[in-house]
């Protein structure tokens, strides 16, 4: 009885544990993140990803946000990889199938930690987040709003 | 054997329970017809799209602030009736027009006043169970520390984020909307009125622009048409849909420029959307807004 007693208090505080860990990485991470966009950016909104490798022969994945900017605004896309992510985050913005600015820039390798985006068309954009060399990561992207153009 | 077993699928139990999203919209009693609808008209990831930040108090505040606008406490929604909001639908919408209040608050950097409307939001939030979002003890601190100001505003924003994710999370998505369509209808009340008294060209494209919102926020709130209250809201942003009908949108192409300045990566877009609005238009939105959002608000 006493032995049953102490496995049910261990897998107790085993599932207590499991809850609890994962949501806490992801919250800090956007914390640092946010406050690393700099001192003139004010936090819009999140994006929390976490991507496993690319399969052989399949693209590698994806995910996918949309939201709504506006004319007339300055706004800065910041990524932040998680300091146990294989891979290297990249951040794309895209509106109406068009890339319009990027983390990464494939053909020459810079990588850059934002971007700022002089907005003059409102409407639904979306940012993609995926990975370098399609690794496997875990990295959080922050919307900032820096000024009224 | 039983109790054996009993002990080892408890932890299990807990886990899923703490993890398994809420019951369908338990928050305002809706009727077995709407609860039991096999699927939303509009699909999750459409949803998603729309809603993440159809309205943003922070931006709205700042383009009023940018303007030279001085802070005025007329422009806000009363706290005095948070107490008497007593269903789930009242509560949401009501969270979401202090959200929008407090944004404009912490723009001007009006701490004392925060304090109130932070207050109401955290019993607001207790009454629909997201309470956890809001620490208000944490809020209360930075509003009274005048130098940690970056920080209440990240905090308030942050948690409006987190709660709306839950929700959305949690099948209760008709909360999440009402909470927008507060956010939202106070955010034009705001811009409005600066507009009535501080006329100029970009306070009227920004309410031009709501147009586009507007739609999409109908959109949202169609999918619980069935439900009075919902449909009586729905009546209401109608009237306000109406003024909009003849403002028009349209839209040059460019292409984006990518340039580096002070080693950071600019992007400018070359796109431009162009608002059409009369002053007549304009009046129209800005005394239907009013009516609308007082008849919500009770001010």
């Amino acid at each position: 009885m006493k032995n049953t007693t102490l496995i049910f208090f261990f897998l107790c505080m085993v599932s207590f544990s499991f809850v609890d860990v994962n949501g806490q990485s992801a919250s800090q991470l956007v914390d640092l993140c946010a406050a690393s966009a700099g001192d003139d950016a004010t936090y819009l909104q999140d994006f929390v990803v976490e991507l496993e490798a690319a399969k052989p022969d399949e693209k590698p994945p994806v995910a996918k946000f949309s939201m709504v900017l506006k004319k007339g605004t300055l706004y800065r896309f910041t990524v932040c990889n998680s300091e146990s992510s294989p891979g290297k985050g990249v951040l794309q913005l895209i509106e109406a199938g068009n890339l319009l600015g990027s983390t990464f820039n494939a053909s020459t390798g810079q990588e850059y930690k934002s971007f700022n985006f002089q907005c003059n068309k409102t409407g639904v954009y979306h940012v993609f987040i995926t990975f370098q060399e399609g690794k496997a990561g875990s990295a959080v992207g922050i919307l900032s709003f820096i000024k009224v153009l | 054997m039983i109790k054996r077993f009993t002990f080892f699928l408890l932890p299990l139990f807990m886990i899923y329970s703490c993890q398994s999203g809420g019951e369908a919209d338990a928050d305002f009693q809706i009727p077995d017809s709407i609860a039991n609808d096999a699927a939303l008209e509009v699909s999750e990831e459409a949803m998603e799209e729309i809603v993440q930040n159809i309205s943003s108090p922070v931006e709205m505040a700042a383009l009023i602030k940018s303007m030279g606008v001085p802070y005025s406490n007329k422009y806000l929604a009363t706290t005095d009736n948070t107490d008497d909001l007593n269903t789930s639908f009242d509560q949401a919408l009501a969270l979401g027009i202090f959200g929008a209040d407090l944004g404009y608050l912490n723009m001007y950097n009006k701490t004392t006043t925060v304090l109130d409307y932070i207050g109401s939001i955290s019993k607001l939030a207790d009454a629909l169970k997201v309470g956890q979002f809001f620490d208000f003890s944490t809020l209360k601190r930075l509003a009274t520390n005048n130098t940690n100001l970056d920080s209440l505003m990240y905090i308030s924003v942050h948690s409006f984020n987190q709660m709306d994710d839950y929700l959305r999370e949690n099948n209760r998505s008709s909360l999440s909307s009402l909470i927008v369509a507060g956010v939202w209808i106070e955010g034009l009340f705001l811009a409005t009125q600066v507009a009535k008294e501080n006329p100029g060209e970009a306070i009227a494209e920004r309410i031009g622009e709501q147009k586009l919102m507007l739609a999409d926020l109908l959109l949202i709130l169609k999918n619980y048409k069935k439900d009075p209250n919902f449909a009586e809201l729905i009546l209401k942003f109608e009237r306000i849909k109406e003024e909009f009908e003849e403002v028009r949108i349209t839209y040059e192409k460019g292409e984006p420029q990518a340039i580096e300045q002070d080693g950071m990566l600019m992007i400018i877009q070359n796109d431009k959307s162009i608002v059409h609005i009369t002053d007549a238009q304009l009046g129209s939105i800005i005394a239907v807004t009013e009516e609308v959002r007082n008849e919500i608000t009770g001010n």
